[in-house]
């Protein structure tokens, strides 16, 4: 058969859009049967599991744990930067090439489950034994329409840690300070006053994960939230929010009154708990891993912590950490639950602190860990003070560089221009909760 | 065989006796090709545009139409992504940052990279070597420099502000990369340093096939070096000049690496160009739809500008 050129070009190019075609799927992986005799026991094989960088250390433990427990099945641990956790997972779930287990910073879990990329977990959940005693913030993010698409793994809470050397010697007593702002401010004042090297207050000034970790937590002791309404009506609670506005103002204080370090203006958490570690800073908004791991003895032996306190009392922690979800489309699943059924078991729970973490069972405080981890024990014991807002947004209000929050915080705090702050934060979380809506 | 010429001027063969072929076993022999020898010679390149040019750009076309997320199903949405973009104030906004940018650093890379091809085009003692330093930080590459910028620009401890405490300019605590006007002049300076090697090099090539007749010319009558230079040299180099302009502008309306690795857009969005929004619609708030409508737009524009200098440069006879 004769082909002239122009009847060849046409061929070509519906041959090329032939090629381009099967791309366009309907992008919802197949769900492993969970429900399969035997799901969860004796599997073989390799298990592909990424992990967010800021828990590799926790996780690892487990991992090699694991390996030392048994040698059938293999985990194969991949470490992913946090900032690039939610870009990559969704490019390898678009490309069909998913992780069998993700161990999930639980704010991001909620993106997922919404968008149908994750297993419905519901009956393995319910089955466990300890089902009561998993960390209700926790599950509440890796909940939908009341299926469990996630499990409690980690926690990573934020907490108020105190220097009780510097509150003594500046004559403060704890207990009275941490209370209130007030309180605070005043006592962090009379720290200062100590010395030129002494501040009363630090935090990374220029890192948007850890501003939205510990300066959240204020304004959630009083009830309220930055976001206001159900996931798919969303949007920002930023002007006319009270405790939002006061906590700027605090923070405003503390900058004003050089009551923070200068190096907070720029620090992206690079060296993140090291003045408070070397016995320079009286509070510190952080979590367990800043706070204590890899201080020395004296710097334990001196520090003391709380729960993160609203403007006028009230207490509230970021319910943080990481839920284990295994994507549609794992093709060990199997293995990937015996893993997860694994990592939640008491013994490897309470190797968490090792790591900077805390269990995400209560019933894994027993005495012996709360004697061994008694600085460990704030969240784990008040689980009900836990919170961390339902949205689909969450990363791209608060943990990517271009954030509303970080823009607001640091036009308010290191500005001063907290009305500007809160009018362009306002249409930030606006603009972004509108177009990340289902 | 010979060649004729026909009255049109287009050469013909004209075939003398002594040309034509014996017969042989697999027949005559004929400049006249069997029907899709030819089809078949273009075919793996026409393959290849229509798989890796055509296929995606038709398959982009098709995603700008939808909602496209990264994650889950999609659904068809005519062109809104494409009206969505009038009331983008966060795109207008990449886009007079990017403008911005490409406003400073398109003279000044023409110039330095000018400069040193006046230094370098003469095959002195030590050419050679010169020319390898200034074209180095281009093959070193703008993401690796901006690495090590990263790291020379802390405050404290970076060597850029080491150097200005220890010339008393400053205190050495200088946030480089918070500060938006800071962080733009810092990339500036980078990627001029970088990039003028490349504009060197166009520039040298350009510059050796001057005739030398006119320079001696020149000089006889009297004309200085800076005459030489501004009635000569420039002229000549107007094709290579205009080539170069174009390429750092393309190149400037397209950065993306030393402000994804450096500020990563901040502080905010103070520093974010174009590419690196599209980026981020794409693959942070993975809105695959909106960004490839954005990139398509992106793709006409550069090629409009393109089109704009090169009307502007052409040669006028």
């Amino acid at each position: 058969m004769a082909m002239d050129r122009r009847t060849f070009l046409q061929l070509s190019g519906l041959a090329g859009l032939a090629a381009a075609l099967p791309a366009c799927g309907s992008g919802i992986l197949p769900e492993p049967d969970v429900t399969a005799a035997a799901f969860g026991t004796n599997a073989t094989g390799t298990v592909t599991m990424w992990c967010r960088g800021a828990t590799a250390t926790g996780v690892e433990v487990v991992v090699n744990r694991f390996h030392q427990a048994q040698d059938k099945l293999h985990i194969n641990l991949t470490p992913v930067p946090d900032s690039q956790y939610v870009t990559k997972l969704a490019t390898a779930i678009r490309s069909g090439d998913v992780p069998d287990i993700v161990d999930i910073d639980d704010i991001n879990s909620t993106l997922f489950i919404y968008r149908g990329a994750f297993t419905d977990l519901t009956p393995l959940v319910d089955a466990l034994p300890f089902r009561t005693s998993l960390s209700p913030g926790h599950l509440r993010l890796a909940t939908h329409e009341g299926h469990n698409y996630g499990v409690p793994y980690l926690a990573d809470n934020s907490v108020l840690w105190y220097n009780k050397d510097l509150l003594s010697r500046a004559g403060v007593d704890p207990a009275k300070a941490v209370g209130t702002f007030d309180g605070l401010l005043d006592a962090a004042r009379k720290v200062r006053a100590l010395g030129s090297d002494t501040y009363g207050w630090s935090i990374a000034g220029n890192s948007p994960g850890v501003l939205g970790f510990v300066v959240q937590p204020h304004i959630w002791a009083t009830g309220t939230d930055n976001i206001a309404g159900a996931i798919g009506t969303q949007r920002g609670h930023i002007e006319g929010n009270a405790p939002l506005r006061r906590t700027l103002e605090f923070y405003r204080s503390l900058w004003q009154e050089k009551l923070l370090p200068p190096a907070n203006f720029v620090d992206a958490a690079t060296t993140w708990g090291s003045d408070f570690k070397a016995g320079k800073i009286a509070f510190f908004p952080s979590n367990y891993a800043a706070a204590v791991v890899g201080a020395d003895a004296a710097a334990v032996g001196r520090t003391g912590v709380t729960l993160l306190p609203g403007p006028d009392g009230g207490t509230a922690f970021f319910d943080g950490g990481d839920n284990l979800c295994i994507p549609r489309g794992a093709k060990n699943a199997s293995g990937a639950w015996q893993f997860a059924r694994f990592a939640l078991d008491v013994a490897q729970q309470q190797l968490l602190p090792q790591g900077g973490y805390t269990p995400t069972r209560s019933d894994a405080a027993t005495t012996a860990f709360q004697q061994k981890y008694a600085l460990d024990l704030p969240a784990l014991t008040h689980l009900d003070r836990g919170y961390a807002p339902l949205t689909l947004a969450y990363n791209l209000l608060y943990n990517q560089p271009d954030s509303p929050f970080i823009s607001m915080f640091r036009r308010a705090v290191f500005n001063g221009d907290v009305d500007g702050a809160l009018s362009a934060g306002q249409q930030g979380y606006d603009q972004i909760l509108k177009q990340a809506q289902l | 065989m010979t060649l004729s010429v026909t009255r049109s001027g287009t050469p013909v063969s004209r075939r003398t006796a002594a040309d034509v072929p014996r017969r042989s076993v697999l027949g005559p022999r004929s400049l006249v090709h069997p029907p899709g020898v030819g089809l078949a010679l273009v075919l793996p390149a026409i393959l290849f545009v229509a798989v890796f040019v055509l296929a995606p750009l038709v398959f982009a076309v098709y995603i700008s139409l939808t909602n496209w997320p990264l994650i889950g199903s999609y659904r068809f949405v005519g062109l809104s992504n494409y009206l969505n973009i009038a009331q983008d104030a966060a795109f207008w906004q990449s886009v007079g940052y990017t403008l911005l940018y490409t406003a400073i650093v398109t003279v000044p890379i023409l110039v330095f990279g000018y400069l040193m091809a006046v230094v370098v085009r003469a095959n002195r003692r030590g050419s050679t070597a010169l020319r390898t330093i200034f074209f180095l930080p281009y093959v070193i590459g703008l993401s690796t420099l901006s690495f090590l910028t990263v790291l020379e620009a802390q405050p404290g401890s970076g060597g850029i502000n080491a150097i200005l405490k220890g010339l008393h300019i400053t205190d050495g605590q200088t946030p480089w990369l918070v500060d938006a006007p800071l962080a733009t002049g810092l990339i500036c300076v980078l990627v001029i340093w970088a990039v003028s090697g490349l504009t060197m090099v166009l520039l040298v090539s350009g510059m050796q096939g001057i005739p030398r007749e006119l320079y001696e010319s020149a000089e006889i009558d009297g004309a200085s070096w800076w005459g030489r230079e501004f009635h000569i040299t420039i002229p000549m180099l107007r094709r290579t000049i205009g080539m170069s302009l174009i390429l750092s502008v393309i190149g400037s309306f397209l950065a993306f690496s030393q402000f994804y690795i450096l500020t990563q857009g901040g502080p905010g969005r103070a520093t974010t160009p174009i590419v690196l929004y599209i980026y981020n619609r794409a693959f942070v708030q993975l809105q695959v739809g909106a960004a490839t409508a954005l990139s398509i737009v992106l793709v006409i524009v550069v090629a409009l500008i393109s089109a704009g200098q090169f009307w502007l440069l052409r040669e006028r006879d």
